[in-house]
């Protein structure tokens, strides 16, 4: 089981190295300014200041963010990072608790789940991040914080999936199961908390992976509205500057990708923990 | 469908919407609240009627370039995905890689396209797309293309079938309603990918241009009218996608059970 | 037409079927006439199978009986009390074909769950616990999780919880049919052993007729829809029933003389009398 485990880290990591060399390959390659395939320019500049080398991009991160300062970048961009986490979390959080409240309302009321799942799934399909400079200009002219105006927008975007996922899994408790309960005269919110939530907790965790993205991408998208300095601000700053320092921008990428992966490997631990008793699912 | 049922679907759902505007309508209203912190739906909607020239074509600039990475991804994603079920080692290789990605927020490189690109050129927001939409495509259609049911493997087996005939008379087969899966998913998020794209930075049209630069200049109802637009988008995309599943396969259960993987989905996307 | 004979019911019995009708979806298109007119009245003690062809109503019946659906015509009476009474006082215990137990929950945890309803203290929970596992001969296994455990096991920790309570009635539907012959005879045993420590009366719907004579002391045969109850076989077996017993001619005659019974039940639809063999 663990070698299984370090196999697949290697081959990961094997996995990024070719990507690396691709990269590389194509900087020797490819047209300096950029070319053309069947007459349409979709071939990326290959020059130092569009592509900078990966090893460059490593450097980079031990340089300092602006020139003469002692601290280097990786330590800023590390700063940039967590306080996005914070701010992710917390919308993942309070989309979290507000999803599964809803579900269980949907629940218990069959009008509301009638009248309200149409707009819930419809807002998946449409892009509610539509409305980050929206919460960014209503939350400027209250006195709270800009973060957590952020966090709301994770928290909005958080709040879907989970209400979905919840409310399908509430819906999954066995029929036998009800039955038993109801021979034991056991009441509505007896039955919720005893059956019908741990039954769904299969169904609950997957809607938290989707959950937890959205929400690092909601506040992420939000910094930029809001101006909240956080990594996805970065990134956007440091593009800004591409032709005087080519490589900095990749350091708010890989800011970016450890916070996404910190958070992936968050909700990771919280399905090992919710799943911990239950039998192994074949994949 | 009865008339009966016909109300008692619609009919809840029309009640809460118009209850929500009549709320927001009359919150708006009484308290008196100044246009640039919450416009009434009264206000946004004659905005919407005023501009909706310019809302038509920010919403084709965005809509193309969802279309196009669409297009390309779903190509890409399905020619990647016959390779992944071909090759065991590129499967090994790829899918952590692609569970990775999917938990990374790739779209902050839209910067960085922007510079390997003209900033000018619509490449940038398009390559998201296809990024986003080639990886839900390929690990959905290699789920299916690889995931035949043993029962069936067998009995192909038994009729001496090559490695071709099983792959068209099974395994693509198979594979089908994997694909829509994958479209349903897929086809939503290139449009809120387009539109966030254009979040950060790049040519100034669009509609997450437009909604960016009406906000910040506080006239906010016509922020909300170009909304509208990307509401109307990501629906009609939404609606094209089960359409064309409707179509190829309509004996098909929709909203199939198959647990959809590799959802790179800013704007959260059901599985 | 009554089962009774001549005698009266009376408040010690521990149930009472007083002329129950159901009907499903009265009044619309897919109106189904599940039971007609059923009488029965069940002693403390006894063990009683209800069997008949599909769609006889029998799980309608016991439903009715646990009270989890409502008679159109009639009443229930259990242990005196009306049926719903006797739900919300947990006077019975009930045990499904599915185990019904829940997977995230320890076999230990899964027999306690009555006894939570009910508001016992942990210590004392546990403690009865380990007595129906003990009384089920599983007790090496509390800590396991269900899914670890064979059918025929999930059965035993099902029936354990439907006793944990020891509640005076017992209502099985099916319990034992998802599980293959050998292990199906090896658990009948099993339950007569366990009814016969804890003195529980029993209804048990079943399909199958050896099964049905093996376990109880009077089968009830219904006849197809609209159900009714057309005969009431007494079996005499005596009380140590073991393996031998399947194999005494006695057995062999009630089986046939229940065959006999749902044969008739399947071909008319008019009540027979009882008859005294």
């Amino acid at each position: 089981m663990i070698l299984r485990g370090v196999r697949r880290v290697a081959l990961f990591f094997l996995a990024l190295a070719l990507v690396a060399a691709v990269w590389e390959f194509y900087i020797v390659v490819g047209p300096e300014k950029g070319g053309e395939v069947f007459g349409m320019r979709v071939l990326p500049r290959a020059s130092g200041r569009a592509m900078p080398h990966t090893w460059e991009m490593g450097q980079r991160l031990f340089d300092p963010e602006v020139r003469g300062q002692d601290r280097p970048i990786w330590l800023a961009v590390l700063g940039y990072s967590w306080y996005t986490f914070r701010m992710a979390l917390a919308g993942f959080a309070i989309g979290c608790v507000f999803g599964m409240a809803l579900a269980v309302v949907m629940t218990r009321f069959r009008v509301v789940e009638r009248g309200l799942l149409p707009y819930v799934i419809a807002s998946q399909t449409v892009p509610l991040i539509a409305l980050a400079p929206q919460v960014a200009a209503l939350g400027g002219n209250w006195d709270l914080p800009k973060w957590t105006w952020v966090a709301a927008l994770g928290a909005f975007l958080a709040f879907f999936p989970v209400s979905i996922a919840t409310l399908k899994g509430l819906s999954a408790a066995p029929a036998a199961s009800l039955e038993l309960m109801d021979s034991y005269a056991a009441s509505w919110s007896t039955t919720l908390w005893k059956l019908r939530f741990p039954a769904a907790v299969p169904y609950i965790v997957p809607g938290m992976k989707l959950a937890a993205t959205a929400a690092v991408i909601g506040v992420i998208v939000s910094e930029i509205s809001t101006g909240v300095r956080g990594v996805g601000f970065a990134a956007l700053t440091y593009a800004q500057k591409a032709t005087s320092d080519p490589a900095q921008v990749y350091t708010a990428v890989f800011g970016a990708a450890l916070l996404g992966l910190s958070m992936f490997g968050l909700v990771v631990a919280i399905e090992v923990f919710a799943m911990r008793n239950r039998p192994a699912e074949a994949n | 469908m009865t008339f009966g049922k016909i109300i008692r679907a619609v009919g809840p759902p029309l009640v809460f919407g118009a209850i929500f505007l009549g709320i927001w309508q009359l919150i708006v209203e009484v308290f008196d609240i100044a246009p640039f912190l919450l416009p009434a739906p009264s206000a946004i909607w004659s905005e919407f009627l005023d501009r909706s020239d310019d809302i038509i074509d920010a919403t084709l600039v965005t809509g193309a370039n969802a279309l196009v990475g669409l297009l390309f991804g779903v190509v890409f994603g399905i020619a990647m995905s016959f390779v992944l079920m071909r090759y065991q080692v590129a499967n090994e290789l790829v899918t952590p890689l692609a569970v990775a990605l999917n938990a990374i927020p790739i779209i902050v490189l839209v910067p960085v396209f922007n510079n390997m690109f003209s900033s000018t050129s619509e490449v940038p927001r398009r390559l998201m797309v296809t990024l986003i939409v080639f990886f839900i495509v390929m690990v959905n259609v290699a789920k299916g293309l690889r995931q035949v049911s043993a029962t069936h493997l067998e009995l192909l087996h038994s009729y001496a079938a090559s490695p071709r005939e099983i792959l068209v008379k099974a395994r693509i087969p198979n594979a089908v309603p994997y694909l829509f899966t994958a479209l349903k998913i897929a086809a939503p998020a290139a449009v809120i990918t387009a539109f966030v794209a254009e979040y950060f930075g790049g040519r100034q049209n669009g509609l997450g241009y437009s909604i960016t630069s009406n906000a910040a200049a506080s006239r906010n109802a016509a922020s909300w009218a170009y909304v509208i637009g990307a509401c109307a988008l990501g629906l009609i995309f939404y609606l094209v996608a089960v359409g064309l599943e409707k179509a190829v396969s309509p004996s098909q259960p929709q909203g199939s059970t198959q647990q959809p993987t590799g959802g790179l989905t800013p704007g959260g996307v059901s599985a | 037409m009554s089962v009774r004979g001549s005698t009266q019911s009376v408040a010690s019995d521990a149930v009472v079927v007083d002329r129950v009708s159901m009907i499903f979806n009265e009044g619309k298109s897919n109106e189904v006439e599940a039971l007609c007119d059923v009488e029965l009245v069940i002693c403390p003690g006894d063990f009683v199978s209800l069997i008949g062809p599909s769609g006889c109503g029998k799980s309608t019946l016991l439903r009715l009986i646990a009270s989890l659906i409502s008679p159109t015509s009639g009443s229930v009476l259990v242990n005196g009390k009306s049926a719903s009474q006797a739900r919300v006082e947990q006077d019975y215990g009930m045990a499904f074909q599915q185990s019904g137990l829940f997977e995230w929950r320890t076999v230990e945890k899964n027999i306690e769950l009555p006894l939570e309803l009910k508001g016992w203290s942990k210590s004392r929970r546990r403690q009865r616990a380990t007595e129906m596992l003990e009384l089920v001969q599983l007790s090496d296994f509390g800590s396991h999780m269900p899914w670890e455990l064979s059918g025929g096991m999930q059965q035993r920790v099902a029936i354990a919880r439907s006793l944990a309570a020891h509640p005076p009635l017992l209502l099985m539907d099916e319990p034992f049919g998802a599980l293959d012959e050998m292990t199906r005879e090896h658990m009948q045993a099993e339950l007569l052993r366990i009814c016969a420590a804890s003195e529980t009366t029993v209804v048990f719907v079943t399909h199958s007729i050896p099964e049905a004579v093996y376990l109880s002391n009077r089968v009830v045969v219904m006849s197809a829809r609209p159900g009714r109850i057309t005969e009431i076989i007494d079996v005499d077996l005596g009380a140590d029933r073991d393996e031998d017993t399947r194999e005494e001619a006695t057995f062999y005659g009630k089986i046939t003389e229940v065959r006999e019974a749902l044969r008739g039940a399947e071909t008319t639809d008019e009540p027979r009398g009882i008859e005294d063999r």
